[in-house]
């Protein structure tokens, strides 16, 4: 009998049993390109995916196939699949269901590499996508075609915090039949599991708070096993016959599995995304804390806002745990233990007094990531958004004063303290104009 | 691949192949509340060994429509005119749990179709407690998590898969959801009411072989070791895992199987 262990039990063993041969307690690296067959009846079985087994590093690895089985265990998913970036996993799976002349619905609150992916990247192979206001559900539904194969959005949006009513958006993709793959990256799956609230597959930047400590990029994406691929005619690479293992159907082959099946066969095999062993291992490391982390970010965040809020250089402040925030009803609803560690704010005097702010703070880092265990910040307007258009910043909630801060694990009193030396820095500025 | 049988679609997995007019055929019938994917990691590679299989959804299973059988009795029937009706006159069955029930049935029955029997995770009765029948009725996806749960070993617990990223605990419970929701308490009640399996196993004259797990909590080891005492000549293989034997040793079931097979020919 196996048992039902809870989310820090999982955390911790989810994937892997101590080595019979070694006794070795931690996840071993297997840092190797290929495993040895052991006759070539195995070889075979193991190139047409007969059986489970590694063949070579590009396609799955022992210690890259213990993360995914974890990250599975933790979002409640069927089967996930670890490759070098959030934002790979993301081509993975658009690939993986959609050709073109295929339909898109993209919320137009996200990260700015999701919309440049399919703005301007798939459009180049046929695939189109609307963009529409993620929690406006009237709007999702219409922009619904015949044609569309994919609705996508982040439940935290970045960096705007736009928070998406997954469960409602849920219900109208299965009505639609179209799945549903929502970014989960700021929430992890200690806050929010999309697959419980309907979603169909997650995806995950494992860069961030999951691996934790800035050190490994790497990417995942999670199936929940929970849509039906049978429409030939409109999934014909899932349900119809493949060129991948002799024509086979992967929807009546695999069944629940048969996207990530796919997705092994073709993606990872093709395009050859593979995360490597090493920053496979790095990342477990950071999972095996990760409710730890994400409950000290979370109040940690909690007395930034409430030390943000009182200060006199913020014109502005965002958060879904704000009563002010336009989806914190949805935000309390499907996220109970906090909206995450990101906070966004506005620092009075514009964008220069956010220049001076930034270079004057010293212990929070100025820097292009989010999720790490130290404290971080960014203006968006001038790096992370710069290549969008001011039209495309408005459309994803972005202002010229707008900091994002990525709240760290520190001491907040020290983080308290290195802010106010930048908002005093800011102050100047802001005088001087007056 | 899909058939119209007795006016209702169903589905039969072959591999992805067209059955071949001279290969021997390989029968795996699944168990309780489940469907073909319980023989994913079995179906195609015994094609790739130069065999037909099918792999059938029982009426209202997995991609099969039509009403379910509701005894163990009729699921023999509805198997062997299935066979009929695609012109296959003799096979090797390969039964799992509840599957291993159709086939002694089957073995004393129509003893003209068998080649060979394989009982994965088997025994000659598999009682049922009331408790699960029903919450199966009650409660089905309760029933699926239970039994996923009480199906695997440690495996399970840990989510260790062999298939790299696989967690087999909640890939049980999207198998069995694929289902219609009736599907499992009348399954769990045809094995609970089948009480021929002691008389059907003495009927057997041919070499049969057993797959049994240790920590099988659904049909214990000790079933198991009765069943292989009462058929006159069947060998029998122990592994260390629980009922989900197929998806838990599916290198090793699969070794076994081959072997045995290779004793038929």
């Amino acid at each position: 009998m196996s048992e039902k262990y809870r989310f820090d039990t999982m955390s911790l063993h989810s994937g892997h049993v101590p080595d019979k041969e070694t006794g070795s307690r931690a996840v071993p690296i297997y840092q190797t390109t290929s495993y040895v067959f052991k006759d070539t009846d195995e070889a075979a079985a193991l190139y047409n995916m007969e059986v489970g087994g590694h063949l070579y590093t590009r396609i799955s690895n022992p210690t890259i196939a213990t993360l995914e089985q974890r990250l599975a265990s933790l979002d409640g998913g069927v089967s996930c699949i670890a490759c070098s970036s959030g934002m790979a996993a993301m081509h993975l799976v658009v690939s993986a269901i959609c050709s073109s002349g295929d339909h898109i619905v993209a919320s137009n609150k996200m990260y700015g590499a999701n919309i440049n992916l399919l703005q301007h990247t798939m459009t180049r192979f046929g695939i189109e996508t609307d963009f529409v206001n993620p929690n406006n559900l009237e709007e999702i539904e219409k922009s619904i075609k015949p044609n569309t194969k994919l609705v996508f959005g982040e439940v935290i949006g970045n960096p705007g915090l736009d928070v998406m009513n997954v469960p409602e958006v849920a219900k109208i993709c299965k009505k639609k039949n179209v799945p549903l793959a929502i970014d989960a990256t700021f929430n992890t799956p200690y806050l929010m599991k999309p697959i419980s609230h309907g979603a169909n597959i997650v995806i995950h930047s494992l860069t961030k708070w999951i691996g934790g400590h800035g050190i490994a990029i790497g990417g995942a994406l999670v199936n929940g096993g929970n849509f039906d691929w049978g429409n030939k005619e409109k999934f014909p690479t899932i349900s119809g016959s493949h060129f991948a293992l002799n024509g086979i159907s992967f929807w009546e082959e695999f069944g629940p599995s048969a996207l990530t099946a796919k997705i092994r066969a073709e993606g990872m095999y093709n395009f050859g995304p593979s995360l490597s062993p090493n920053n496979a291992f790095y990342i477990l490391q950071g999972i095996e804390t990760l409710s730890l982390r994400m409950k000290k970010h979370i109040e940690n965040t909690k007395m930034m806002l409430k030390f943000l809020k009182e200060n006199e250089s913020v014109s502005w402040l965002r958060h879904p745990d704000l009563e002010d925030h336009p989806d914190h009803k949805i935000a309390k609803k499907i996220l109970p233990l906090g909206s995450g560690s990101i906070i966004v704010f506005g620092i009075k005097g514009g964008r220069d007094a956010g220049k001076a702010f930034i270079e004057n703070v010293k212990l929070s880092s100025h820097l292009a990531n989010v999720g790490d265990a130290k404290t971080l910040l960014i203006h968006p307007g001038s790096t992370t958004h710069s290549h969008l258009s001011s039209e495309a910043m408005k459309m994803s909630g972005l202002t010229d004063d707008m900091i994002r801060l990525s709240v760290g694990l520190e001491d907040i009193e020290d983080i308290k303290i290195d802010f106010e030396k930048g908002f005093k820095a800011a102050a100047k500025i802001s005088s001087n104009k007056c | 691949m899909y058939t119209n049988f007795k006016g209702n679609k169903v589905y039969f997995s072959t591999g992805g192949l067209n059955l071949v007019k001279d290969n021997e055929t390989l029968c795996f019938v699944h168990g309780a509340g489940q469907n073909h994917y319980s023989f994913t990691q079995q179906i195609r590679y015994f094609v790739s060994q130069g065999y037909n299989v099918i792999a059938p959804d029982f009426p209202g299973h997995g991609f099969s429509e039509g009403n379910q059988t509701i005894s163990i009795e009729e699921d023999m029937l509805w198997l062997v005119e299935l066979l009929a009706f695609l012109k296959i006159e003799k096979a090797t069955f390969i039964g799992h749990s509840q599957g291993c029930l159709t086939i002694l049935e089957l073995a004393e029955k129509k003893p003209e179709f068998v080649r060979g029997l394989v009982f994965v995770a088997g025994a000659m009765s598999i009682p049922v407690n009331d408790f699960l029948i029903d919450t199966s009725i009650d409660n089905p996806e309760k029933a699926y998590d239970l039994m996923v749960t009480w199906g695997q070993d440690n495996y399970g617990s840990f989510s260790i898969s062999d298939w790299p990223g696989h967690n087999h605990l909640a890939e049980g419970n999207a198998v069995m959801k694929m289902n219609d929701s009736s599907v499992l308490s009348k399954d769990l009640k045809s094995c609970n009411s089948y009480n021929n399996g002691k008389q059907a196993a003495s009927t057997i004259n041919i070499n049969c072989l057993a797959v049994l797990a240790k920590f099988d909590m659904m049909t214990p080891l000790k079933k198991g070791l009765q069943m292989v005492e009462i058929i006159k000549q069947c060998d029998y293989k122990i592994l260390e895992c629980g009922h989900f034997l197929p998806i838990e040793k599916p290198k090793e079931l699969n070794a076994l199987i081959k072997k045995y097979l290779n004793t038929l020919k």
